[in-house]
């Protein structure tokens, strides 16, 4: 249990600068081309978010272990 | 200037509400086995909060499924179905079920009362009873939208009233951007009701969690996993000759890749939606959980320093959630956004009709017409 929430803490830091480089980067190609080319913004945007939806995905399937974790499901 | 929308799709938000009314049916099935499995959770829920009463928050509590649904005026029992070896039985509450004599509760857990466990338990709980809200309202409000576009408003004259523009301006940010975003154009408009219903059922239970005693749907794995499989029925459907080329034999490969290949294609079917129904559900939760947390910082203060800090810092805690919260509404909505999006990116693949030999030529076009790499 105590390893559990050990292993849960430090899982989530993990997944919390996973996910931050990864979003970080979208952001800035992002608002680089939208520098770029800023006629094309509204299409970036919405790759952008369509990209960013998939990291959170992986990130969040990332928290919810963490979660049980924590609470002991995984036993 | 949205004036020639609806005078060329006959009436679409008529679809729109017809295919909730689908949807919410359609729900029915399958979030009724999504209640049977709430509800072993939720017994479990109370179980625990039996064992730590004294916390003054309980978290888990926020977020399980009940039997239940909490109102200012106290607590609504809603009823138990149960079928059990062919049988059903049917009571109001939990509490006339165990009454009545027919069941015995064990551990949180009920069974028979010669300890046969329930075969499939059809209850309707809290959280069936917010996502029926939200179909509900999507349904009612297009309903309203179509019949003042059936009477010209909004069709011969600008739409009047806040509610029928947000009611636009949504529809048409949907079905412009999002849904013939990504899936072509001329197939488009038979999927326009079923993802604008479903963003919109979405968006009204990540805002109905937001209300005090009402509880988060969409924060129960079993209700995202259920809209995540309309998605998944929904992409197989209209998947094209294309698509399943591109899973089972995918065209341009050596035989030896195939046999990697066509596995890892398979997983992705199924991994698709699975990603979609944790995203949501993932989203809601924290968000649920964060805000109750930090609430609770007020209650471990109090407990670590004494009354007045924890009064003290309640300042910082309530304007940090009043944050939140704002933030709340905006991902409420932008996760609706998501899945909707997602969901069009799905079909919007399976509708594919895509040829490889013309997918060189593309390439090559673009390397003579570009300057930079010329």
């Amino acid at each position: 249990m105590e390893l559990g929430l050990l292993a849960a803490g430090i899982g989530a830091g993990i997944i919390a600068i996973g996910a931050g480089i990864g979003i970080g980067m979208i952001g800035k190609g992002a608002v680089e081309s939208i520098a770029r080319q800023p006629e094309a913004s509204g299409d970036i945007r919405g790759a952008m978010i369509l990209t960013a939806a998939f990291i959170e995905g992986v990130a969040l399937i990332g928290a919810i272990i963490c979660i049980l974790l924590a609470l002991g499901v995984g036993g | 200037m949205f004036r020639h929308v609806f005078v060329s799709q006959s009436l679409s938000p008529l679809k729109v509400a017809f295919v909730t009314l689908l949807v919410l049916f359609g729900s029915f099935g399958v979030g009724l086995s999504a209640s049977a499995t709430g509800v072993a959770n939720a017994s479990d829920a109370d179980a625990a909060e039996t064992e730590e009463s004294s916390s003054p928050i309980d978290v888990m509590g926020k977020i399980a499924d009940h039997d239940y649904i909490e109102s200012p005026f106290g607590k609504v029992y809603l009823p138990r179905i149960f079928w059990v070896d062919g049988q059903f039985y049917t009571y109001s509450s939990t509490k006339k079920a165990l009454t009545s004599g027919d069941f015995i509760e064990k551990e949180g857990v009920i069974y028979r009362a010669d300890e046969t466990p329930i075969t499939i338990d059809l209850s309707i709980t809290s959280h069936l009873v917010y996502v029926w809200l939200g179909f509900i309202l999507a349904l009612l409000i297009s309903l309203w939208a179509a019949s003042r576009y059936r009477r010209g408003i909004g069709r011969t004259s600008a739409p009047k009233g806040a509610l029928h523009n947000i009611y636009e301006i949504l529809y048409l940010f949907i079905r412009d951007d999002v849904i013939q975003g990504y899936i072509p154009k001329e197939k488009a408009p038979r999927y326009t009701p079923l993802l604008f219903s479903m963003f919109m059922a979405i968006a009204f239970m990540n805002l109905f969690g937001l209300l005090p005693w009402a509880a988060t749907a969409t924060a129960d794995l079993t209700v995202t996993a259920t809209l995540a499989f309309v998605t998944f029925i929904v992409t197989q459907a209209s998947g094209t000759k294309t698509y399943w080329g591109h899973i089972f034999n995918f065209p341009g490969v050596p035989l030896l890749v195939k046999f990697i290949l066509t596995p890892v294609e398979i997983l992705g079917l199924f991994t698709k939606p699975l990603a979609l129904c944790f995203r949501l559900f993932a989203n809601m939760l924290s968000g649920k959980i964060m805000i109750i947390s930090i609430l609770g910082l007020i209650f471990i203060f109090t407990e670590l320093f004494g009354a007045t800090v924890g009064i003290g810092s309640s300042v910082i805690w309530v304007s940090l959630t009043a944050v939140l919260y704002g933030l709340k509404v905006f991902v409420a909505l932008l996760q609706a956004y998501i899945f909707t999006l997602l969901s069009a990116v799905f079909i919007g693949g399976a509708l594919e009709e895509h040829h490889h030999e013309e997918h060189d030529v593309e390439h090559d076009d673009v390397k003579v017409m570009d300057p930079i790499n010329a």
